[in-house]
């Protein structure tokens, strides 16, 4: 994949709904098909993101956990 | 300029006084940010000073509201010393984001899909605001309107004695709209201090209700700060968006008021009420209507062009800071 389809979000040391919320304002400055990588590690956040992705039509390409830290991989679809 | 907030007039509502029954409208619209809030805002940032959690020119002002808190947290913050940011629904109106904005403040809009277990509207606003300060504690405060008695004893030493003041001890029935709770709790307790026999009437809107500022707490919970003194509410009136919107056209013509859908929902509320001979009513009208005039046109209360001349004719409209450009 070429490097400027790829985002990086950092939301480590945020507390949710934070993470979430700035994982819906970095999608929605994105273009359609572009994937953005975000890393948390709030344990809330893999529901509120998971299901927000869900909920708005996207695509969770990636989810993985290495100890406390949750990195998301999420396709812009619409 | 924070001389001014409080000390609202009092104004006979000639439509509905009638027999032996007075109403009045409490226009709190001429707080110099234009609403109630200025009172909980200023009572909140002076509360935070005199603990020391404020710094001017470094703290971070960070605060959950439907729009008037914010409107009135950025002008009061600005003219402090305070950078301030604000959590607000993004179906609040347009022109209540574009007056934050004005006063210098940065804008979150929630939506309320953004994390279902919180619940909808300002509970968004209260769980991205309180997660925003929580992890940065040496750069944000959030007073939260929700949960700050401070924003209740602005209502207890203001709201409640000017109102006892103004109808020389005769009031009988106060209504308000709640949002926080701070108005109902703080003017409430006050008045019940001076006379147990004062009732204190709830108005609240329906569900789904398109009412800035107000709460319906079967679709919303209940706020820390008025769970604290929920006892001294008497009844409960609940008025829908119709009934609400319904009365805006007929205060501007019987009144020459041009109101809010807030103060139209307590407006609505005390004219349903049953009330004695001899009563006093006194209603919190939070803001006047000149925030709504998309709303009003959507809404088919008015036209824009109604509007606009209804301002014009309106009495009672005050100065507000950010309209004097």
């Amino acid at each position: 994949m070429s490097e400027p389809d790829q985002k990086i979000l950092d939301a480590t040391g945020l507390f949710c709904p934070e993470p979430v919320f700035r994982t819906k304002i970095e999608i929605e400055k994105m273009q359609v098909g572009q994937v953005l990588t975000v890393s948390a590690d709030d344990p809330a956040a893999e529901d509120d993101i998971s299901r927000w992705v869900a909920r708005n039509g996207h695509e969770l390409l990636d989810m993985a956990k290495d100890g406390g830290k949750i990195t998301f991989q999420i396709k812009k679809v619409k | 300029m924070l001389d001014r907030v409080g000390n609202t007039p009092l104004v006979r509502l000639a439509c509905l006084s009638a027999g032996g029954r007075s109403y009045f409208a409490k226009l709190e619209g001429h707080n110099p940010f234009g609403s109630v809030k200025d009172r909980a805002a200023l009572w909140m940032i002076r509360d935070g000073e005199q603990r020391g959690v404020l710094r001017r020119g470094q703290t971070i002002l960070i605060e959950p509201t439907s729009g008037n808190t914010g409107i009135a947290l950025a002008g009061i913050a600005k003219l402090l010393g305070y950078k301030a940011e604000i959590v607000i629904p993004e179906k609040a109106s347009e022109e209540t984001k574009e007056i934050i904005r004005s006063l210098g403040a940065k804008i979150y809009e929630t939506s309320d899909d953004l994390c279902p277990k919180v619940g909808a509207g300002t509970d968004q606003s209260i769980a991205l605001a309180t997660s925003i300060a929580s992890s940065r504690p040496e750069t944000y405060y959030s007073p939260n309107q929700y949960a700050n008695d401070a924003n209740f004893l602005g209502h207890y030493s203001g709201t409640g004695p000017e109102i006892w003041r103004q109808t020389g001890g005769r009031v009988t029935h106060f209504f308000t709209g709640v949002g926080t709770g701070g108005t109902i709790t703080g003017t409430g307790t006050y008045l019940k201090e001076q006379s147990p026999d004062v009732k204190i009437i709830a108005v609240q809107p329906q569900q789904n209700h398109l009412i800035q500022g107000l709460r319906n707490f079967e679709e919303s919970a209940k706020p820390d700060l008025f769970l604290r003194r929920e006892g001294v509410v008497d009844d409960w009136v609940t008025s829908t968006n119709a009934q609400s919107f319904g009365v805006v056209r007929e205060i501007f013509e019987k009144d020459r008021l041009v109101v809010s859908p807030s103060s139209a929902a307590v407006f609505a509320a005390m004219k349903r009420y049953p009330l004695p001979d001899g009563a006093c009513a006194v209603g919190i009208f939070a803001d006047d209507g000149r925030k709504f005039r998309s709303i009003y046109s959507s809404q088919g209360v008015m036209t824009e062009e109604e509007f606009d001349s209804a301002v014009r004719q309106a009495r009672h409209l005050s100065d507000v800071a950010y309209m004097q450009g």
